[in-house]
């Protein structure tokens, strides 16, 4: 089902590449990439973080990419956030060009990204106070979806607290409420659970599964861009697993995640959930092992 | 309970070389011969005099005055430019020279000119505080949104937040730490100065009673000649300066709740 979905898609798109697969189209893609390239440098040998990038991902999907580190994930990411411009190709929500950041994609960053001088209320009000979220809301309204987001991610309790005095897995629920409390159509997260610790991040992965809606129908689910390098963590979330190659940052594959939701502990310990992981671990096995032989570009020097 | 021997243990240690010190300077003092030496009992019995007639107290308040007035001055043009210049590169490219190449020019320096210009009264000596605290002030400010973590202005425009509102929200509230240190040294680098200011000014005035702590002192050096009194302005110098640090990081401590752990 997926693969027609993606395969629609990409028939969809009036570009160089036929689609192998002829499908009837039934609706376009709400995030479209298409041969999305990006350099870093200029000269004779700029840096190349991704090259020939095109995939479509349609409405209610969560779509995860993975690959070793300064695959150029984060690059791509940044692309779809709009916070970075492609050298090459195009990148568009909806059909419209993305040229700048704007609150329709919301952005979940790795390092959280909270305003320290705020506390959880002041963070997760923070867009709809001072950016457009928030514009035509009355302030009731306004504190009434920061109450919601709070109790969305179980944050009850420590609103007036402020992020330095929270742990690592209660700073990343403050995010996550303030993602959801712009109320974005799409919501990109770069490497949301990657400073956690095991168990933390297990649970999290649990609750965004919850958040997000896996039980509701895909129609009414947000869209997500999830990156991550944890391979059980992709497959665990993802309606489909994007894996990614360094050096230039290339699709390699397109794995659809067929395992069915809502996903829990016995998801985990299926034999299908192992199959997956180990498939795509077979994928990304040797630029993985080289990536820690060799000095790792920009992106990847920046990941603890 | 033994932390809090070990608490005592300490604070004796703390305060025993000081006041070995002291009782050397009183050895010394009473058994030299010299006029010009201060004695620790007769600089006590001096301050006693000087606090009980008011004249300390009340040099001490001329002195605050001009030095918050001239604080505020520095603050008030140091900060918004800092902001300025931090929020905008190009801004800063320009003025940034400029600031330079009167950064190494001391505050007492320009006194002639703000005696000549100004007088010998408040206005000059207000002038350079100012001049004097304004440095660290407009430096650490550019320091501060310079550094905020890129991250949170990359956040704060994926929620919809404009460039100009950006700078209210996020700029100013992420530099308001490193402005504080800028702050705290401004303050202690104004209290510096209107000493220095005084004394000088003093100086042009012929003891004319512009007054201050700065002018006490140089009235005790030039015309009355008492030792003991300069060594009572001296400690008082200090007493203040720590004073006025303590209150400021007071101030900056519950103004600034995220910062404290």
């Amino acid at each position: 089902m997926k693969s027609a979905i993606e395969t629609e898609a990409m028939q969809q798109r009036a570009n160089d590449k036929p689609a192998q697969h002829a499908h009837a189209p039934t609706e376009p893609a709400k995030l479209c990439l298409a041969h999305v390239g990006k350099r870093f440098g200029t000269g004779a040998t700029p840096t190349i973080a991704v090259d020939d990038f095109t995939l479509d991902i349609a409405q209610g999907e969560f779509l995860v990419i993975v690959g070793p580190s300064g695959c150029g994930k984060t690059t791509v990411l940044n692309i779809l956030a709009g916070l970075d411009r492609p050298s090459e190709g195009s990148v568009a929500l909806d059909g419209c060009e993305i040229t700048r950041p704007g609150p329709a994609r919301g952005v979940m960053f790795q390092d959280y990204a909270l305003f320290p001088w705020q506390t959880v209320r002041g963070n997760i009000g923070f867009g709809l106070r001072h950016g457009t979220p928030g514009d035509g809301l009355s302030d009731e309204a306004r504190a009434q979806r920061v109450r919601d987001c709070i109790d969305l991610v179980g944050l009850n309790g420590a609103e007036d607290k402020y992020p330095h005095q929270l742990s690592g897995g209660m700073r990343q629920r403050v995010a996550l409420a303030r993602l959801l409390a712009n109320e974005p159509e799409v919501l990109l997260m770069d490497e949301p659970l990657a400073a956690l610790d095991a168990q933390t991040r297990l649970i999290l992965q649990d609750e965004l599964l919850r958040i997000w809606g896996q039980d509701r129908p895909q129609a009414s689910r947000r869209t997500v861009v999830f990156i991550t390098h944890a391979i059980d963590e992709a497959v665990f979330l993802a309606d489909r697993v994007a894996v990614m190659t360094t050096r230039p940052g290339r699709l390699k594959a397109l794995i659809d995640v067929a395992l069915p939701r809502p996903r829990n502990d016995a998801t985990r310990a299926s034999a299908q959930f192992q199959a997956l992981c180990q498939d795509i671990w077979g994928l990304i096995r040797d630029e993985a092992y080289r990536a820690t032989v060799t000095s790792t570009s920009e992106e990847g020097g920046s990941k603890r | 309970m033994i932390g809090a021997a070990d608490r005592a243990n300490r604070t004796a240690i703390g305060f025993a070389l000081p006041l070995a010190l002291l009782a050397l300077w009183q050895a010394l003092g009473t058994t030299s011969q010299s006029a010009r030496m201060p004695i620790p009992t007769h600089v006590a019995a001096a301050a006693f005099e000087l606090v009980r007639s008011g004249d300390l107290p009340l040099a001490i308040a001329q002195s605050l005055s001009r030095v918050f007035v001239g604080f505020a001055v520095a603050a008030l043009i140091g900060i918004p430019l800092g902001l300025a210049m931090g929020a905008f590169r190009s801004f800063e490219r320009n003025i940034d020279p400029l600031i330079e190449s009167f950064r190494p020019i001391a505050a007492i320096a320009i006194l002639p000119l703000a005696i000549l210009w100004l007088g010998t009264g408040t206005s000059a000596a207000v002038t350079i505080v100012a001049y004097a605290a304004f440095f660290p002030i407009v430096i650490n400010t550019v320091a501060g949104a310079k550094g905020v973590n890129p991250t949170l202005l990359r956040a704060a425009t994926t929620m919809g937040i404009s460039r100009l509102r950006v700078i209210r929200t996020v700029i100013v509230p992420a530099a308001l730490p490193a402005i504080g240190v800028g702050l705290r040294i401004g303050m202690g680098v104004a209290w510096t100065a209107i000493v220095a200011a005084e004394l000088a000014v003093g100086a042009k005035a012929g003891g004319g009673g512009s007054g201050g702590i700065g002018q006490m002192m140089f009235v005790f050096y030039a015309y009355s000649v008492e030792l003991n009194r300069i060594i009572v302005c001296m400690i008082a110098v200090g007493l203040v300066a720590l004073a006025l640090d303590r209150l400021i990081r007071f101030v900056l401590r519950v103004s600034m709740p995220w910062t404290s752990k």
